[in-house]
């Protein structure tokens, strides 16, 4: 209560179970035993997709080959984030997309190894066009934070 | 078909603030709507259905809050609808409530947005939830960050820079001055926009809307519906169109890419398509104001240039040139905008009732001189879902 | 302006584990598409309904507007149950705006708690606390229908029965096959007088439909489901008002319907019905507020074999949701099934002669909103 209002907290706690689909669970395989980046490619635009996914929204058609594509490329678009929100991580962190070598769209994660505190020093080194390469976590579990980019 | 003719004759809003503790969500969204009623002169016995503009459920902590809200809004035993893109989603709504009239069924549809955002401790937590749980949610991504993204895009491909979007800030907030109803009004320096806290690199704190609480309305009625109660003062709606972009961001970042994340490629198509059932062939010219979808700075240079107000990448230098000013050849975001008010569910529908205003010159302090044609915009999702909405005096 | 429906896709239901949600989506929006000649290039007007909450995810339409075929489309997405997208897609036609619409609904059931979901659909101060959800409201309509409509726990029974039973010629139905009546009449009260055997499964699935303009279906060398009345309408949030067991919003949406389609004598004039038997109870209920029958007089429709497959007015020949149940598509799977039966498409499970169809869906708490929509051939 403030005041004369009275406020009544509620909380939402939902479990849900995401099933990545066949796709999405070969591609988390192949990083957790082979360390290994694929992504699908769409038979008639010949996009090579990542994330992978298992038909192509744009020519409307399943995708089958799976293509190996680099642990190395140019980073698309990025940001650092200094502002605490709640119930994510604690800032500073960069957050990254990178098109890796061979792949057709680009795929998010986390930026590691920068010192982010200088925001200025941080911007000579993570931009546009810079060259970023993938490093995986030892111990990987299946999901997208097995992996993260690191600078070259 | 020639779709049946129509237009907004009613239109309510409430003033933006933090937070509404003396209100329930269903109270809120009754507020604008019975403002919008009187606006028009009717009563909620008039209206033959309810379209509902409700955007992100969690941001209110209620599953589908317009079960809550249809009969605070005449819905009970009236035909009621939910419309659901994320931010643009009054745009969508009004779409929706065109549609109904248009199709020859319905002859008065009123369109509620409410928004009761500042109940939940930080909507950016709830807005990392729009990502995908498997690829990217993980990410920390959220609504700051997905348009950042965009901005050091638009900074690399067209030279834009931190000054430009400052710039917008700048009018932004010196327009909202002039509304009422806005909830940022405080006025700001380029200085004072560069110099501010850094949120997520290159946006900083005044490059960002506020997170609002408020309701907006608009009553549509068919053209022989207002003949029937001689309403004069109509903004007709003459233009309608959406269009959906990919979900994953990563899609629209290649080099040789011709959907660019830069670019609001979606919005393009959508006020092209609008454009072209509205008739104008230069929106450059014919259009006379526009209200823009854009909760960051970075958002209305890609904007304007996506509506054909100038060419790609030119959007920072016409800011420099006071084009978008409230006395520039076309005046963006009078109102103030989403940069100074920004309540989710009801932000692209206060878009499209702002936009009314002018078409009806009724937009007081901030009114535009000899506005004949106004354009309202929508935008969701990650940069996806677009609503375009041209109004004109003419019917 | 007359709008046809062209084409119908359905996945299976029942639980997909190995199917992210936008590739289910995908299958049957690819399925809707291949029946109705149309290639996704050709489609002007994408409409998608799901349930954030069921979900998971905040703005659901952000990952299925991709393999709804909305890439690059005007697409809209729809908060209120499959069939309301079925509503929108026919305004949009209507307006003439577009000639074409898709339509698509889904939700993976088994991915989530919808009964939790459901609860906290209600007000944080009045009604969350005391436990209203899912089933929980419905269960408030049923009890007042028991009570002053004198229904016997045999005659929910017949009606699982009877559903259960056209699921067997249902190939895509998830529940098939007559469970015995002492297990229904045995099974545990999940909340009364509502027991496990009275409610449906949780099923995952999806349904898409091609909707298009009078010119442009008849352009197409095939027999389109036409439109021929349409009517949607909201009652009452809160359950356990004096009339709840009588469902406002369905009889309002009925009448709606009936006028534009000018039906007279729902009984005599509908050949087959698709409705949302949410519980076996409310089956009965709905066939009162469609004026099937009169108020109490469900049942007698159920002991008479009326509404059975080969019954004077067949209703649920898919096995219906007590069969079925992929959230919010369980309602757009009632126009598709339809749809189905007035093309003469609905295989092992085809009506006979079934010229005029009706299809009927629910959203929000309980019988909250209702939809009716009038097939013909």
């Amino acid at each position: 209560m403030e005041g004369d209002q009275i406020f009544v907290t509620q909380h939402w706690d939902i479990k849900y179970n995401h099933a990545a689909g066949e796709t999405g669970s070969t591609f988390f395989k192949a990083i957790m035993d082979k360390k290994v980046i694929l992504g699908k490619k769409c038979p008639k635009c010949k996009r090579i997709l990542l994330p992978p996914r298992s038909f192509c929204e744009r020519c409307f058609v399943e995708t089958s080959e799976w293509v190996n594509v680099g642990k190395e490329g140019k980073i698309e678009a990025f940001t650092i984030v200094y502002e605490k929100f709640e119930g994510l991580p604690n800032p500073p962190y960069a957050i990254a997309y990178v098109l890796l070598d061979g792949a057709s769209t680009a795929i998010a994660n986390f930026v590691k190894g920068i010192d982010l505190k200088d925001i200025n020093q941080a911007l000579n080194h993570i931009k546009v066009g810079a060259k970023a390469r993938v490093a995986f976590k030892r111990k990987r579990e299946g999901r997208i934070t097995d992996f993260w980019y690191e600078i070259i | 078909m020639k779709p049946h003719n129509l237009g907004i004759i009613g239109v309510g809003q409430t003033t933006y603030v933090t937070r509404r503790d003396d209100v329930t969500l269903p109270e809120l969204a009754r507020e604008a709507a019975a403002t919008a009623l009187e606006d028009a002169g009717i009563e909620f016995k008039d209206i033959d259905g309810v379209v509902f503009s409700l955007a992100l459920d969690a941001l209110e902590g209620i599953e589908g809050g317009e079960k809550w809200c249809a009969e605070a809004l005449g819905g009970y035993g009236k035909p009621f609808l939910r419309v659901h893109t994320g931010g643009a989603a009054g745009g969508s709504a009004v779409h929706t409530g065109f549609f109904h009239i248009a199709s020859g069924h319905f002859n008065c549809v009123l369109v509620v947005g409410s928004e009761k955002m500042g109940e939940t401790p930080d909507a950016q937590s709830v807005l990392n939830q729009i990502f995908d749980p498997i690829y990217e949610r993980e990410l920390a991504i959220n609504a700051v960050n997905m348009c950042s993204f965009q901005a050091v895009r638009h900074m690399k491909k067209y030279g834009t820079s931190e000054y430009h979007m400052a710039l917008v800030a700048v009018r932004s907030r010196k327009n909202a001055l002039n509304n009422p109803y806005a909830h940022i009004k405080k006025e700001v320096t380029v200085d004072d926009v560069l110099n501010s806290k850094m949120i997520c690199y290159p946006l900083k704190l005044y490059d960002c809307c506020p997170r609002s609480t408020g309701s907006c309305a608009v009553v549509l009625a068919s053209e022989s519906f207002i003949k029937k109660i001689r309403k004069k003062k109509v903004a007709w709606i003459k233009g309608v169109a959406s269009c959906t972009n990919s979900y994953y961001m990563g899609d629209r970042m290649n080099g040789s890419c011709i959907n660019d994340y830069a670019d609001s490629e979606a919005l393009f198509l959508a006020a092209k398509k609008a454009y072209n059932m509205a008739g104008i062939n230069n929106p450059n010219r014919e259009i006379d104001v526009a209200e823009i979808y854009a909760p960051f700075t970075s958002t209305e240079l890609a904007a304007v240039e996506a509506l054909g107000f100038c060419e790609k990448g030119e959007s920072g230098i016409c800011n420099e040139k006071g084009i978008f000013e409230m006395d520039g050849e076309i005046p963006v975001n009078p109102s103030g905008g989403v940069l100074t008010a920004n309540p989710i569910s009801a932000t692209a529908l206060a878009r499209v009732a702002e936009a009314a205003l002018q078409v009806i010159e009724k937009a007081g302090e901030r009114q535009v001189r000899k506005v004949g044609t106004a354009v309202a915009t929508g935008e969701g999702g990650s940069l996806q879902f677009y609503t375009v909405t041209v109004l004109s005096n003419k019917i | 302006m007359k709008v046809a429906i062209i084409g119908v896709g359905q996945t299976s239901y029942g639980e997909h584990k190995k199917k992210s949600i936008d590739e289910l989506v995908f299958e049957s929006t690819q399925k809707a598409l291949y029946d109705s000649g149309l290639q996704r290039d050709e489609i002007e007007s994408v409409v998608t309904t799901g349930s954030d909450g069921l979900d998971g995810r905040a703005i659901s339409n952000m990952i299925t507007a991709g393999s709804s075929g909305a890439y690059l489309k005007d697409e809209v997405k729809v908060s209120d149950g499959g069939i309301y997208g079925l509503v929108m897609g026919y305004l949009r036609v209507a307006s003439g705006l577009f000639d074409n619409s898709l339509i698509v609904s889904w939700t993976k059931s088994t991915e989530s708690s919808p009964e939790l979901v459901s609860n906290m659909a209600y007000d944080p101060f009045f009604l969350r606390d005391c436990g209203f959800n899912s089933v929980t409201s419905l269960a408030i309509e049923a009890s007042a229908y028991v009570n002053i409509a004198k229904v016997k726990e045999n005659d929910a029974a017949d009606v699982v029965l009877k559903n259960r039973r056209n699921a067997t010629r249902n190939h895509l139905s998830h529940l098939s096959g007559s469970p015995s009546k002492r297990a229904i009449i045995s099974s545990n009260f999940v909340s009364y007088p509502i027991r496990k055997g009275h409610l449906p499964p949780k099923s995952d699935g999806a349904c898409a439909l091609v909707m298009a303009s009078e010119k442009k279906a008849k352009s197409l060398d095939k027999y389109p489901a036409w439109i021929l009345g349409l009517g949607w309408s909201r009652g009452e949030y809160e359950a356990g008002g004096g009339d709840s067991n009588k469902l406002f919003s369905l009889g309002k949406s009925s009448k709606m319907a009936y006028k534009m389609a000018k039906i007279k004598n729902p009984v005599d004039e509908i050949d087959v019905a698709e409705v949302s038997d949410i519980t076996a109870y409310h089956e009965m209920m709905i066939y009162e507020a469609l004026g099937f029958c009169g108020y109490g007089e469900g049942k007698e429709l159920i002991n008479d074999g009326v509404t059975k497959f080969g019954g004077k007015l067949p209703v649920n020949p898919s096995g219906g949701i007590l069969s079925s149940n992929p959230i919010f598509a369980s309602s757009l799977v009632r126009v598709a099934e339809a749809a189905l039966q007035v093309m003469g498409h609905a295989g092992k499970r085809q009506v006979n002669n079934a010229e005029v169809a009706l299809a009927h869906g629910f959203t929000a708490m309980s019988t909250q909103g209702s939809c009716v929509v009038i097939l013909g051939n």
